[in-house]
Formats: C-alpha cells, structure tokens, sequence
C-alpha cells in the first residue's frame, strides 16, 4: 500500500508535466482555419453591380466564397492570389462586406475583378450567419455546404495546405 | 449661455456614442444585458460582447436584440451564436460528451484526493 501511495506521489505531478508538455508544444500551425461543416445560410442580398438580387439558389456546385471589402488592406494584398485562381478556371464568389456600392466598384475597376459573382452585404447580415468576424475571409464550399473556413489572407501556403488537402479527400471541383 | 450649453450637448461625445437597442419592455432590455454579459465577442482575445464596440460585435448584439424583439428564448439565442462562432463564444459551457470532464473534473479530483487520504489514514 506505501509503495503504491508513493508511486502515485510522483505519478501524478509527472502526468501531470507530461499533459501541459503535449498541450503546450502542439503547435497549431494555421490558427485561422476552421473544418466546421454547415450550410450556407439562407439569404437574399443584391450584386455589386446591383443588377439582380442573388439567393442560394444562384448559388450552384462547389466554388469559394471570399469576404473581402475595399477599405480592407489585406484584401489588397490577397488580390493578386486571388486573380491567379481566377485565371486557373476556379469559381470564386466575393461577398463585398460592409462596403459602399462606389467604393467597391471603383476597387474591382482598379484592381481587377476576379469573382465570378459579388454579392453586397453592406450590413453584414449574411457574412454575421456565417460566422465572419472582418475581411478576408474565405469558404470552400460544396454544393452550398461550407466545408472549410480560413480567416485571414489566403495565398499559395494556405492555399496548399488548408485548402487542398479538403479539395482532394472531399473530391471538389471548384472549375 | 444657452447657445454654449446646447454647443456643449450637440459636441459631446457621449451623445453619439452608445448603440441604442429598442426593446418592448423592461424584462427583455434586462435579459439582453444579461445575454451579451455571458457571450464573447468573436474578435477579442478575451472580453464578453457587452464590452466590446467591434462592428462584428455591434452586428451581435443588433441580431440578439432582434432575436429577442421576436420572441425567441436565451437557449435559442445562445445555440445561434454557438453555431456561427463556436461553443467557446458562450462563457458556461454546455453540458455535452465533450465538456463532461470540465464540469466533473473537481469533483474527481477531490473524491480520488479523499480516497487517497482515509486510506493513508488506515494503514
């Protein structure tokens, strides 16, 4: 019985060493990515362009959704990736978030416009039921179902290594 | 004087500053204050909603007060903002598999260091 008490003596503060050890030294590589699973939610926000009201049934197959707005300077940096995509065939919607109509226009007429759709959500009502918390952000999403969040700036590291590895395994065809 | 007076009011900032959430009656407004004392505002590090100004914060709170407007109850309210910003937005954690060994966790402990104890006390 004493050994056994001394036993426990040291094994507890060792397991308990070894606990924070592990928990403290994993380190969590792409903090801003997110795996949850959900549909988009339902909605009804004019274009950019403010040509047609767009729902989720404009919302077709499997494409990415990137939050971005013209007052945001990362989205500025991420415009030039995000181009590249564009012209690699694969389908981007951009969710203009809480923006002026002319701010955004302007933007896209400067920059280039790599979506092949611009939903404005000047009050972020859309953007708040996805769970967006600024710009960018950005969805994969399969047949209107979200798959994968990344919050922050998406270049080719993220992109190889958040989004591929869910574009392999779930067979998503983003062209 | 009167002019430096209503300067004053028209300058102040204080005037401008706070969102103002409309409610049908006293209980709801005191539920809502409740509410946005035990969510955390999505963009801070720490910081419950109610301390928080961010626009996404602001957006919550809008959407609380409107959910509560409609009549919906404090479980459904909470199980929105889990479901859009995580479980950890809510500051009690829910009773659930995965949360089992938080809310038990004390009480083992204590019952295995009582155990320990009388039968230490024994031999």
């Amino acid at each position: 019985m004493n050994l056994m008490l001394r036993f426990l003596v040291l094994a507890f503060p060792i397991a308990f060493i070894g606990m924070f050890y592990v928990l403290l030294s994993t380190e969590d590589t792409y903090p801003g990515a997110d795996y949850k699973v959900f549909e988009i939610p339902e909605f009804s926000l004019p274009a950019l362009d403010n040509s047609s009201y767009i729902d989720n049934s404009s919302l077709e197959g499997d494409f990415i959704i990137n939050v971005w707005a013209s007052w945001c300077i990362t989205c500025r940096v991420e415009h030039p990736y995000l181009s590249k995509l564009s012209r690699e065939g694969i389908k981007i919607i951009g969710l203009n978030y809480k923006d002026e109509r002319n701010d955004a226009a302007n933007w896209i007429n400067k920059f280039g416009d790599p979506y092949d759709l611009i939903i404005h959500d000047i009050k972020g009502s859309l953007a708040l039921d996805m769970g967006v918390t600024g710009a960018p952000e950005t969805f994969l999403v399969k047949n209107g179902i979200v798959v994968a969040h990344y919050q922050g700036e998406v270049n080719q590291l993220i992109w190889n290594k958040v989004f591929q590895p869910i574009i392999d395994s779930k067979k998503i065809n983003l062209k | 004087m009167k002019y430096i007076l209503s300067i004053s009011v028209l300058l102040s900032c204080f005037a401008f500053s706070a969102m103002i959430y409309e409610f049908d009656n006293e209980a709801d407004e005191i539920r809502f204050n409740d509410l946005i004392k035990e969510i955390r505002c999505p963009k801070c590090t720490s910081g419950s909603l109610s301390s928080s100004n961010a626009p996404v914060s602001e957006d919550l709170k809008k959407r609380i007060a409107e959910m509560i407007n409609q009549g919906k109850s404090n479980a459904e309210i909470k199980e929105y903002v889990a479901k859009t910003f995580g479980k950890e937005s809510l500051y009690d954690p829910q009773f659930q598999q995965d949360t089992f060994l938080l809310w038990f966790g004390p009480v083992i402990f204590i019952f295995v260091a009582f155990l320990l104890f009388f039968l230490r006390r024994k031999t």
